[in-house]
């Protein structure tokens, strides 16, 4: 794995320089294999209910305005971004705090913010796509080496406020995807292990704290993941009807469109959150392996991506969008089958939702920004900010660029 | 970091993500091929069912922690929408076993709506021999469920009814933005009394049952439970004895009596006659039994006592003496002339005699319509609006029940609004004396009784006094804080205390004087289209020390003196244990 992810030029192999690198097919082919597939298990969930093609009409929607927005971000330059950062991050906390203040309250918690014809948005999922570009840019500003878990604590600052935010709003699910990109890219940023163990350990501990911050339902989220039948009606029944969705899939489905207990209103959330349920009862052991692939391949393009960016703001921004998309699908799925508790935290590209799926294609359009300026020639790491390595002029272009 | 380790981390990344999905893999394994035969008969079968166990109503109970409702065991009949597969054979059948049509039970499952997974109650309180032959035929009756529920119990019947209320099945318009308060179609919920205004203390929240059912519906093992939690218990002020006293003392008649606290306003009873029989409603009222009870001419459901707008007669003295006192008109030296009539213009006002030279207090004692009348126009039509509205009359009292009459207090500009007419003379003189447009409630006049007896305080009645945990924890003390306070003389209170006190001393009723208790009152006789005229005694004792207003009202009988004094004088008896003994009541 090692040697296919460091791609086909190693460091300082004499390769021809070219600006812009090539598109990246498979990662654009995993995307879509997956949004489509999000838009028939949608239809799937939802064709029994009075009105069959609501969900779905809604979601080619949010499918086609993301789309246009990708597109725009594909155009411009992603170390633009960068530049930007400290407007985004204030920008960003800005419209977390509204959230709490004008937020529309939705199954106890205030997520939403309610933007007239375009209907409702919810900040927590763009806000996950900002953190990553922020804190990348972050890194890059405190290039290291990072001697101890004291260096790292302006990192930890730079993620808590946005997360306390979001803990507030209240969505535990968003704020622990917080801290998965957090970590990933700590990781990935080169701190030390025994202080990505020692933040872990912390952040554990401090478990029984955030406990008391939690709101009723979700205590009883949790309770009922460890206990199921302490709340059969509510989440644990939850948990219980998705899993006897998915085991009784087996192994081939029981054929697209052909669920039972998803149509049936068995489980709840079935076109959003529990979108998986859907699929493995229809499409079984074979289509969730088929799933679990795509987003194994996904992931795979995008670390890289990571690998080959051509410098480090760009390869860490990989990075983060890879750990929030992991950590999603676990989550995720984990959920579906009773191994993780239920947070909310909805499929990427596949669940139902215009913010969530909106923010999944423009992270995609982010990475395939990284890697179509991506240098072949790789970059040293040891080079601080601000000073360009060398200074590149495109044959024809005037400005010059640093990296 | 050089970019060697870099990529060296990336790998581990995609381990640590690669391993995370083989995990999740195996669980599918795990549930999809090695267990998926056990999912899917589940699924097929469909056999989880959720069932929803009602939380035992809290009881009402008096103030000495006498019961008046009780909780009892009662099969109810369900069908359950997503089980019935052959729905016209069963309804008809069950149409018959329950004695109900096809189409009432159309209905309601119509109007269960689209909750196929929730029971649709047909019928609560059905009798052991009919549940036992629907158990015999349980294999044709797919989609019947039999379940026991509480079903509230008013062992004393119509005593008290207004009081508690009833139950009845909530509806869509009640249902409505409540769900989120745990109510569920077909539940119970109190439609009047303090039923209704404390239902939400009282009701509990349902438990759950997840249960693993066979082929027939019949549960064959539970898979979870979540026990009801009982209501919360009501402790009301009233007195079991003297609400019976009350109504005892009603017989037959129709109107209400109110017996109250002036200290705080509690209520210690509260009668009205006729009176229904809230086990009527326990079960969900048939129709039949709902439209005789509409129909009635005597109208049972009116609550008398707080519904019931009636002229006050002679008991609106009170206003108008208290009015004349503030205003310095009178003394109660002052001396007046009474010969039997009064003339207004052209107008002659008869009284019902002569009562010759007469001093202010014996003109209350008495009830000289002259004294009154002479003092209406000095006092005139706003002042005694005024003073009637500053003892609360013309608006609700704010008790703890539904559907209260503000009553009538009118003066020109009212006349004008709403009957278009001029305000004549002859107008201020009719409501200085309680008749004409008047109207007020018996509790309205008990409040008012309560201001004189308390020292200007207006109280709000209230018949909760406290809310009680299953555990017998008192959650809550009832005392809502008085609407007002008067802001009266020490001579204008003294003035109509003595007055109220000269009535039973030496006035028109000391026929109701009780040896060893010293009470104070007013009769009244309003006159009214209907008939005869209606009945009022109101009057607190001790007249010292007033901790009981009692006020009588009895529709078209006659003098307020011989029908209504009579009430407040056994209803004092009982209260102050004066019947056999001389014992005081706490």
């Amino acid at each position: 794995v090692s040697a296919a992810l460091a791609g086909a030029a190693p460091p300082g192999a004499a390769s021809p320089p070219r600006f812009v690198g090539k598109i990246d097919p498979l990662l654009i082919l995993c995307t879509v294999a997956l949004v489509g597939t999000g838009l028939v298990m949608i239809y799937s969930s939802t064709h029994l209910s009075p009105r069959p093609y609501e969900f779905l009409r809604t979601q080619i929607l949010h499918l086609a305005v993301g789309l246009g927005v990708a597109g725009l971000l594909l155009a411009v330059d992603y170390r633009a971004l960068a530049k930007s950062a400290r407007v985004l991050y204030a920008a960003n906390l800005l419209v977390l705090a509204a959230v709490l203040v004008i937020g529309r309250t939705s199954l106890g918690a205030q997520r939403w913010i309610l933007l007239g014809p375009l209907g409702q948005f919810q900040p927590s999922e763009m806000a996950k796509l900002v953190i990553v570009i922020t804190l990348a840019k972050h890194f890059v500003e405190r290039p290291g080496p990072y001697r101890s878990v004291f260096d790292l604590m302006p990192f930890l600052g730079h993620v808590a406020l946005p997360m306390i935010l979001i803990f507030k709003q209240p969505d535990l699910g968003t704020a622990l995807v917080y801290g998965a990109i957090f970590l990933g890219m700590l990781y990935a940023g080169g701190a030390r292990r025994r202080d990505l163990a020692a933040l872990t350990v912390a952040g554990v501990a401090c478990g029984p704290l955030l406990w008391h911050a939690l709101k009723e339902y979700q205590r009883r989220r949790l309770l009922a993941f460890i206990h199921p039948s302490l709340d059969p009606l509510g989440s644990g029944y939850g948990i219980i009807q998705s899993k006897i969705a998915v085991g009784s899939g087996m192994v081939w489905g029981k054929g697209l469109f052909l669920g039972t207990q998803n149509v049936l209103r068995f489980v709840p959330e079935h076109h959003t959150d529990f979108i998986f349920s859907v699929i493995g009862e229809e499409l079984g052991f074979v289509g969730g392996m088929v799933l679990l692939a795509l987003f194994l391949l996904w992931v795979y393009r995008g670390l890289r991506i990571a690998a080959v960016a051509r410098d480090r703001f760009g390869a860490l921004v990989a990075v983060g969008i890879v750990s929030m998309i992991g950590f999603h699908v676990f989550v995720n799925v984990g959920m579906t089958v009773g191994i993780m508790p239920i947070t909310g935290i909805p499929l990427p590209f596949v669940s139902y939702g215009g913010s969530a799926l909106m923010t999944m294609l423009w992270a995609t359009a982010l990475l395939l920004n990284i890697a179509m300026r991506h240098q072949k020639v790789g970059i040293g790491f040891e080079v601080p900010p601000g000073t360009p390595a060398r200074v590149i002029r495109r044959p024809g272009g005037p400005e010059p660029l640093e990296e | 970091m050089d970019h060697e380790t870099f990529e060296r981390r990336l790998t581990v990344l995609l381990a640590v993500i690669g391993g995370l999905f083989v995990v999740l893999a195996l669980r599918l394994w795990q549930i999809q091929v090695v267990q998926g035969e056990y999912f899917l008969r589940l699924s097929e079968e469909n056999r989880l069912r959720i069932s929803s166990v009602p939380a035992p109503r809290g009881l009402i109970k008096d103030r000495r922690g006498r019961p008046l409702t009780f909780n009892q065991p009662a099969f109810t009949v369900s069908l359950l929408p997503t089980e019935l597969r052959n729905p016209a054979q069963v309804i008809t059948r069950m149409a018959a076993k329950l004695g109900m049509s096809p189409s009432e039970i159309t209905a309601k499952l119509d109007a269960a709506g689209d909750h196929p997974f929730e029971p649709v109650r047909l019928r609560r309180n059905v009798p052991k021999e009919v549940i036992a032959a629907i158990e015999e035929e349980r294999m044709d009756l797919p989609g019947v469920l039999i379940q026991v529920e509480p079903v509230r119990q008013y062992p004393y019947g119509t005593l008290a009814a207004h009081v508690l209320g009833y139950l009845g099945e909530i509806n869509e318009q009640e249902l409505q933005g409540r769900r989120s308060e745990g109510y569920e179609s077909g539940d119970l919920i109190g439609k009047n009394g303090v039923e209704r205004t404390y239902d939400r203390f009282l009701r509990g929240r349902s438990g759950q049952i997840q249960a693993e059912v066979d082929a027939q519906g019949r549960p064959l093992r539970v898979l979870a439970t979540v026990p009801p939690a009982a209501g919360n218990s009501l402790v009301l002020g009233i007195d079991l004895d003297v609400q019976q006293a009350a109504e005892d003392a009603l017989g037959s008649r129709v109107g209400a009596v109110v017996a109250m606290d002036p200290r705080d306003g509690t209520i210690i009873a509260l009668a009205s006659h006729p009176a229904f029989d809230p086990n009527l409603f326990a079960t969900g009222i048939g129709s039949e039994a709902w439209t005789n009870l509409l129909r009635t001419p005597l109208q049972p459901l009116l609550d008398r006592a707080i519904q019931g707008g009636y002229p006050t007669g002679s008991v609106f003295k009170i206003v108008t003496a208290t009015a004349a006192l503030e205003l310095r008109l009178v003394q109660a030296d002052s001396r007046f002339y009474c010969p039997g009539y009064y003339t207004l213009s052209d107008h002659v006002f008869h009284d019902d005699m002569a009562h010759g030279h007469l001093t202010f207090l014996s003109g209350i004692a008495e009830s000289c319509n002259v004294v009154f009348w002479t003092l209406a126009q000095p006092v005139g039509a706003k002042n005694l609006s005024r003073y009637a509205h500053l003892y609360g009359l013309g608006q609700g009292t704010g008790i703890d029940l539904v559907q209260e009459s503000p009553g009538v207090i009118p003066d020109p500009g009212w006349k004008g609004r709403v009957l278009k007419q001029p305000w004549y003379g002859g107008d201020t003189l009719n409501t200085a004396v309680g008749q004409g447009y008047v109207l007020a409630t018996p509790v309205q006049v008990a409040r008012m009784l309560a201001a004189v007896a308390n020292g200007g305080t207006l109280v709000t009645p209230h018949l909760a006094a406290a809310i009680v945990s299953p555990g017998g924890q008192v959650l809550q003390r009832i005392a809502p804080p008085a609407a007002g306070q008067m802001d009266l003389r020490p001579q204008t209170l003294s003035v109509l205390r003595e007055g109220l006190a000269a009535v039973v001393t030496r006035g028109t009723a000391t026929s109701i004087q009780i040896p060893g208790l010293a009470v104070a009152g007013k009769t009244g006789t309003a006159e009214n289209p209907r008939g005869k005229p209606h009945a009022w005694f109101a009057g607190y004792a001790p007249a010292g020390k007033p901790r009981l207003v009692v006020v009588a009202l009895v529709e078209n009988v006659g003098f307020g003196a011989d029908f209504a004094a009579p009430i407040v004088q056994r209803v004092l008896q009982t209260a102050f244990h004066l019947l056999p003994g001389g014992e005081m009541h706490p």
